[in-house]
């Protein structure tokens, strides 16, 4: 087993961990019952693409200011895996929201910003693939990155901020006890493990994806310089 | 050739270009008028919703028109050759940037001069000094993003598809901000928190663009 | 002097080579002409040379100075005559002229004898999109050289001019360093001192240091 197959059967075994700690060593809701097992992987997913879209934002703003090619190719995987794990809270919430809430959609700041953000980021995937291979499409992306990562905060404290201004229901109850409190932080370990080796993994075939583009190009054998046959005036 | 110079000589171009060949206010102007006729058929309206109803109708015409403003800015093919020729000069790209945003800014007012009264024309609500001063800042905000990204996507396939995917979710919190301006006025209401908000996100998106620009405008 | 040493220039365009490994240099006041077919390579050279386009591979000083690090500068002092026209059709040829004098901070007076020494005082005053192709020609050629550069940077100049052309260029050219991308080998002969062949991508004969000009 290469090192990158051992790293992803361990983090998929750690998964495994967290599913027990969801599924039987949590206690069930009392209000939500087993669909509040949801909240666990859910949320952890939230906090996970965040993360990996933070090092999206820093590769992006190191092939800027550096021209890191390292950079580059780690904001290219993390925004991979971030897009991946994106989709993953987006549809957790609706499997949630639907027996909780009754509706699959609703325009809170948390599922309007965690929409905006796929939505960015799929931009991002969309422009690195359109744009001209090399600098360009690094360079582009990187701008795309910055933005949006900034532009997320901001659209939820707008939407927050609009909520005030029109006062509706929704309300999430963050309390946890404490079982359900170490199956969360247990499930989100696992998580964040799981996104590295992703990563990781994902880098590890840009590197390789950069290497055969430029490995077709063979450098032209040098001709010694000699003496000058000038053009007849 | 300092920068502030070297901006409003490129919008002056720009505006002078417009002006002589009448090409986008015109099609702009007429897209709005269509946009309310066919809200007023689309949404049944009646004097007690349409103060609920026009602020909406507003930003989806600004933002449907300034999607095809600023893409135009910097689109056509001659545009990309006149683009470079602009580069190829000391002139900072910023500055650049800066001029060509400015004269898609005053293009789009030019059309919010027909959209505004337009509005308030067939809609019966009211379209006071708030009002204007929002949809301004907001112009503001969406063109200085608006045309970065459409600077973007001129050089990358897909143009059509990608301006707004990259756009709207960025020009998110002006319409935001800006709807519950207007919809506060228009309600009879004060805008002076969403407009203070406004004002923020353009300075914001002044600053971030401005240092964006010359990475994507040049190689 | 040397105006421009190029070493190793290679450009990708994904995954095609448009240019392998190009080594050569130019001497102050030198003309070189780049001869070659189409789709050799002739003008994605003549970008880089001109600071339009950045090479993938390979360095290139032009004045002594690394040619991207100090693009901005450097292109107040070098003139590109691109294949796309780069005016405003809806512009008279003499305001486009003055609209580049502002970017450029070069002196607006040049642009009275720019107009003169290209022959377009008859339609200065006209839009540019209603010029014809020859005075379009001549229009890109006044722009590149309304800021006195020293470096010219053609490609393909001869495209569409009239029978006067090649002794305008002669005038344009005078007391500058010139590359010239061309297909038309008398007219590199009446004009440069050196030529620089490209068969795709790749340097065909043996480049060199030239010797100093008079």
């Amino acid at each position: 087993m290469t090192r990158y197959e051992k790293a992803a059967a361990g983090a998929v075994a750690l998964m495994a961990v967290a599913a027990y700690f969801i599924f039987i060593f949590a206690p069930e809701d009392a209000l939500q019952h087993q669909a509040q097992r949801i909240f666990y992987l859910h949320v952890s997913s939230a906090i996970t693409a965040y993360g990996c879209f933070a090092v999206v934002l820093l590769g992006g703003i190191g092939y800027l200011w550096k021209e890191s090619l390292v950079a580059d190719r780690l904001a290219r995987a993390a925004a991979l895996v971030g897009v991946i794990f994106t989709t993953v809270t987006l549809v957790m919430g609706m499997l949630w929201a639907k027996p909780i809430w009754g509706t699959f959609w609703t325009w809170d700041a948390r599922l309007t910003s965690t929409l905006v953000l796929w939505i960015i980021y799929a931009g991002y995937l969309m422009v690195r693939r359109l744009a001209e291979p090399g600098r360009q499409a690094a360079r582009f992306a990187a701008v795309v990155g910055i933005f949006g990562f900034i532009d997320v905060p901001i659209v939820h404290f707008s939407v927050t901020w609009w909520n005030t201004q029109h006062p509706g229901p929704v309300v999430i109850n963050d309390a946890l006890p404490a079982g359900m409190l170490v199956a969360f932080l247990i499930t989100m370990a696992c998580t964040f493990v799981l996104a590295s080796v992703m990563i990781a993994v994902r880098y590890r075939i840009e590197t390789l994806l950069d290497r055969q583009a430029e490995g077709l190009h063979a450098p032209a054998p040098v001709i010694p310089a000699g003496e000058v046959s000038s053009a007849p005036r | 050739m300092r920068p502030l110079s070297v901006a409003w000589a490129v919008a002056r171009k720009d505006l002078t270009s417009e002006w002589r060949t009448r090409e986008l206010v015109p099609a702009l102007a007429q897209f709005i008028v269509l946009a309310l006729v066919i809200a007023n058929f689309g949404f049944q309206f009646d004097s007690h919703n349409a103060t609920a109803i026009a602020p909406g109708v507003l930003w989806m015409a600004l933002v449907f028109a300034g999607l095809v403003a600023f893409g135009r800015a910097f689109a056509a093919e001659r545009e990309q050759a006149s683009l470079e020729a602009m580069l190829m000069t000391p002139a900072t790209p910023a500055a650049i940037f800066a001029g060509k945003a400015l004269a898609a800014i005053i293009l789009l007012v030019a059309c919010e001069a027909v959209l505004l009264p337009a509005l308030a024309l067939f809609f019966g609500v009211q379209v006071n000094a708030s009002v204007v001063l929002t949809v301004l800042l907001a112009t503001v905000g969406m063109a200085m993003l608006g045309c970065l990204f459409a600077a973007m996507v001129a050089r990358v396939k897909a143009r059509e598809l990608l301006l707004p995917l990259l756009t709207l979710p960025l020009w998110i919190p002006f319409i935001v901000a800006g709807g519950q301006a207007v919809q506060a006025e228009m309600g009879g209401g004060s805008s002076d928190q969403a407009v203070a908000l406004l004002l923020d996100f353009d300075i914001l998106f002044l600053v971030l663009t401005s240092l964006a620009a010359r990475y994507v405008l040049e190689d | 002097m040397s105006a421009i040493v190029a070493t190793s220039i290679t450009h990708r365009f994904g995954s095609e080579i448009a240019l392998d490994s190009i080594d050569f240099g130019v001497d102050a006041g030198e003309h070189l002409a780049v001869l070659g077919e189409n789709g050799a390579g002739k003008t994605t050279l003549l970008r880089i040379l001109a600071t339009a386009t950045r090479p993938t591979y390979g360095t290139l000083e032009i004045f002594g100075v690394d040619a991207w690090a100090e693009r901005r500068r450097l292109r107040a002092r070098i003139g590109f005559v691109s294949h796309a026209p780069g005016h405003y059709p809806a512009l008279s040829a003499k305001e486009n002229l003055e609209f580049f004098c502002t970017l450029q901070g070069a002196d607006p007076r040049r642009v009275a004898a720019t107009i003169e020494m290209l022959g377009l005082s008859e339609v200065a005053d006209r839009p540019a999109g209603r010029l014809s192709r020859g005075m379009q020609q001549r229009l890109a050629i006044a722009r590149a050289v309304l800021h006195d550069p020293k470096l010219l940077v053609l490609d393909e100049p001869d495209a569409s001019l009239d029978a006067e052309g090649p002794e305008l260029l002669k005038a344009v050219l005078r007391g500058r360093t010139a590359v010239i991308a061309t297909h038309d080998q008398a007219l590199a002969n009446k004009l440069c001192h050196r030529t620089l062949g490209l068969r795709r991508g790749r340097l065909v004969g043996v480049p060199s240091r030239l010797r100093v000009v008079h």
